[in-house]
């Protein structure tokens, strides 16, 4: 399974409002809550906050992956958002992160989860890819940009 | 005239088309009176690079191998049941690394005929296609790949194989 595979453009904010880093974790779950109809809002949430509790999620490059197990989905998911503005999610590279990618799996689906995550950090190694979709607006901006 | 293929492999990876792929495989294998050997690999590739990438923490990763070899155990034993079944003996066969080099290397070293494959997932991108593990396993295999489609079809025909008491 790779990223596009599941990348659903109703599971896309461009851009993310929030500023903070945990404001901004609730924004991405709370699209995965209003677009899948999930209800344990809550648990997802704190599944996310938990994994980010033992080290930052945030890569370099501007890239951030919170990513969590939890039994609130049936299957994995991603959600994908872009801040107009680089924010400071207490990234590696001590930059601030623009691009999120929230992944999110059943306890049952080890292998595609792993599959999903490595397919994002390889996509987003690229810095022509990074570039354009910095200046994407809009979802279907960036499905297109997977896709190609 | 002999038969074709007398030692087939099939990939398990996890999904539900890997399973149908065994299916086919099972139903083959005791069509032709052949060897079936069912293979899972823990992509420790994938696992390594998340942890390169400091996507995971070294605890995740440990983690996350455990359930992944407590998966591959799950559907191995699954597949090695479907073949008792059927009355095939199937070989599980599970290992770690890179998942098409590993393929290849066993495809080779126990001279197998036929791999067979599900699971083929739609490439979407020039970049799935470079990145598709089932598609390099595909590519690299020294021997001919049976892909298998349309999972209704391979149910049906499983089932229409008589249980073996």
């Amino acid at each position: 399974m790779t990223l596009t595979d599941i990348l659903d453009r109703d599971l896309m904010k461009i851009p993310l409002q929030s500023t903070t880093k945990h404001a901004l974790i609730e924004e991405l779950v709370d699209v995965l809550v209003q677009n899948r109809h999930v209800r344990n809002r809550e648990e997802l949430l704190s599944a996310v906050l938990s994994r980010e509790a033992l080290g930052s999620t945030g890569l370099a490059d501007g890239i951030a992956i919170p990513h969590a197990k939890t039994t609130a989905v049936d299957t994995v998911s991603v959600v994908m958002g872009i801040t107009r503005e680089p924010i400071d999610f207490d990234a590696q590279d001590g930059k601030g992160s623009q691009f999120f990618f929230l992944v999110l799996a059943p306890e049952h689906e080890a292998s595609a989860h792993i599959e999903v995550l490595a397919s994002i950090a390889r996509a987003t190694a690229s810095p022509a890819l990074r570039r354009l979709l910095a200046a994407s607006h809009s979802a279907d901006e960036v499905m297109r940009l997977f896709l190609d | 005239m002999t038969e074709p293929f007398k030692s087939i492999l099939v990939f398990l990876d996890g999904s539900e088309d890997s399973v149908t792929a065994a299916m086919a495989a099972i139903a083959m294998a005791r069509r032709l009176d052949a060897n079936l050997t069912a293979m899972y690999v823990v992509n420790t590739r994938a696992l390594q690079d998340l942890v390169k990438a400091r996507i995971f923490l070294d605890v995740e990763e440990q983690e996350y191998r455990r359930d992944i070899e407590g998966d591959a155990q799950r559907y191995l034993n699954h597949v090695e049941r479907l073949g008792l079944q059927k009355g095939v003996h199937v070989t599980p066969v599970k290992t770690s690394g890179t998942v098409h080099t590993e393929v290849k290397k066993y495809l080779q070293e126990k001279h197998i005929d036929l791999l067979v494959l599900g699971g083929m997932s739609e490439i979407h991108s020039r970049r799935d296609e470079l990145l598709s593990e089932t598609d390099r396993m595909m590519r690299t295999a020294p021997c001919p790949v049976l892909v298998v489609r349309d999972n209704d079809t391979i149910w049906d025909m499983f089932e229409s194989l008589p249980d073996q008491p």
